[in-house]
C-alpha cells in the first residue's frame, strides 16, 4: 500500500498492519507537517515500512514512526526505512521509535539522508539533467 | 565535423592525454584503442566535459565550441556518452530519469507515447517487466545498467550528433553486440560520429579501418 502526502498539516495515523509493505510518502514544498504513524500489530505478523520524505524551500517535516508492541504479542517481524531529502532551506526530523515488550519479536530499523555523489550529478549532467530535486520530487510522485 | 586541436587532459596532477588532434567526419566511427590507462576512457570524459579533468586545447563540433560548454549543455547539443559504469541514482526511479531527458533533450512526443516506447525499448534489449518503475540501476547488474545506456542512445538517435560508446559491451551477452552495431550503423546514417572504446576483438576488427591508438598520448 503506497499513499502520498502533498503539503499536509499533521498527520495522525494508528496502522494495524494487514499487509505485507507500507509506503509513506511526504512531499512538503511549503509550511510545516507534523506526521505520528503508531504501529500496532497483531501477533505473528511480517511487514515493511518504507517512508520517503521529500521538502523544500524553508518547509518542515517533523515524522515520528512509533512501534508499540506489548508483552502478549509475538512473532511480529518487521524493518523500518526512512529516507529524507531536505532541499533548499527546508529541515526534516525523522526518527523510528520501538517500545517492544515481548522478546520473540525480530525489528530493524534504518534512517538515511538522500545523497547526489559528484559522479552521479556528472552523469545526469551528461543526460542534460541538471535539476536533480524536480527528479526526486517526480519519482516519489510518480513510483 | 568533431575537430579536437591540441588536447591535453589532466586529472589533479596527473596528466593523462598529451597533444591530441582528431578529425571525425559526420558519419564516421573512430576506434579509439592503446593499453590500460591510456586514457581512452578520460578522452571520451573530456569530450563529455567530466568537471574534474582539467582540459587544454579545443573540441568544436562544427563551428560550436564544445570545450567553452558545461556537461549539460554538451549533451543538450548532441553529445551522448554510454557510460561504462553508470551508476545508480538515489531517490530516482527509470521512468522519471527519462521524462526529464525527454524534457532537457526537447523530443517531442507526449508522456504516454514515452511510456508506451520505453516499455517497448525495454522489452527488445531484454530488461525485466517493470523495469520503469525501478530505483535507477538500483541491484541492477552491470550488464542491465549498459543496456539502460544503450536504450538511452536508441531514444536520442535522432538527436546525437557525437555518440560516445565507453565499453558498450562489457558485462553483455554475446547476443547484445548485434545491438551495438546497429546503433554505430544508424548513428551514422543519421549523420553522427561515433567513438568507440572497447576490448572486444569483433568490434575491434569491425571498425578498426580508422583508429586512433593512445599507448604513446
Amino acid at each position: 500500500m503506497r499513499k502520498v502526502y502533498l503539503d499536509a498539516d499533521s498527520l495522525d495515523l494508528t496502522l494495524v498492519p494487514t499487509r505485507p509493505e507500507y509506503e509513506f510518502v511526504f512531499i512538503q514544498t511549503e509550511g510545516r507537517c507534523t506526521a505520528n504513524i503508531k504501529l500496532k500489530p497483531f501477533a505473528d505478523t511480517k511487514f515493511k515500512i518504507k517512508i520517503y520524505i521529500y521538502a523544500e524551500g524553508d518547509s518542515e517535516v517533523d515524522c515520528v514512526c512509533t512501534l508499540d508492541i506489548p508483552k502478549d504479542i509475538g512473532g511480529v517481524e518487521t524493518d523500518i526505512q526512512i529516507r529524507s531529502w531536505p532541499f533548499d532551506k527546508s529541515k526534516i526530523k525523522a526518527r523510528p521509535e520501538m517500545f517492544i515488550k515481548n522478546s520473540n519479536v525480530i525489528a530493524t530499523h534504518g534512517n538515511a539522508l538522500g545523497t547526489l555523489k559528484t559522479e552521479d550529478k556528472y552523469y545526469l549532467a551528461s543526460k542534460g539533467i541538471t535539476d536533480y530535486k524536480e527528479l526526486v520530487k517526480q519519482s516519489l510522485l510518480n513510483a | 565535423m568533431l575537430t579536437i586541436k591540441n588536447l591535453s587532459a589532466s586529472i589533479g596532477d596527473k596528466q593523462i592525454l598529451n597533444n591530441i588532434n582528431i578529425e571525425l567526419p559526420f558519419g564516421e566511427c573512430l576506434l579509439v584503442t592503446g593499453q590500460n590507462g591510456a586514457g581512452k576512457s578520460t578522452l571520451l570524459h573530456a569530450i563529455m566535459g567530466r568537471p574534474d579533468i582539467t582540459v587544454i586545447g579545443e573540441i568544436n563540433l562544427v563551428s560550436e565550441e564544445l570545450h567553452k560548454l558545461e556537461c549539460h549543455e554538451r549533451s543538450q547539443s548532441g553529445v551522448f556518452m554510454v557510460h561504462q559504469s553508470p551508476p545508480t541514482i538515489d531517490g530516482v526511479n527509470t521512468m522519471s530519469l527519462f521524462k526529464e531527458i525527454q524534457k532537457v533533450q526537447n523530443v517531442a512526443g507526449s508522456t504516454g507515447d514515452l511510456i508506451k516506447l520505453s516499455k517497448s525499448l525495454f522489452n527488445w534489449i531484454g530488461l525485466p517487466e517493470g523495469w520503469e518503475k525501478r530505483q535507477f540501476n538500483l541491484g541492477a547488474s552491470g550488464g542491465e545498467r549498459k543496456k539502460n545506456e544503450i536504450i538511452q542512445a536508441v531514444y536520442l538517435k535522432n538527436k546525437t550528433r557525437v555518440l560516445l560508446l565507453d565499453e558498450p559491451d562489457s558485462g553483455l551477452e554475446q547476443s547484445s553486440r548485434q545491438k551495438i552495431i546497429d546503433l554505430i550503423q544508424e548513428t551514422k546514417n543519421l549523420n553522427g560520429c561515433v567513438l568507440l572504446v572497447t576490448h572486444d576483438k569483433e568490434l575491434q576488427e569491425l571498425y578498426g579501418a580508422n583508429k586512433l591508438d593512445l599507448s604513446n598520448a
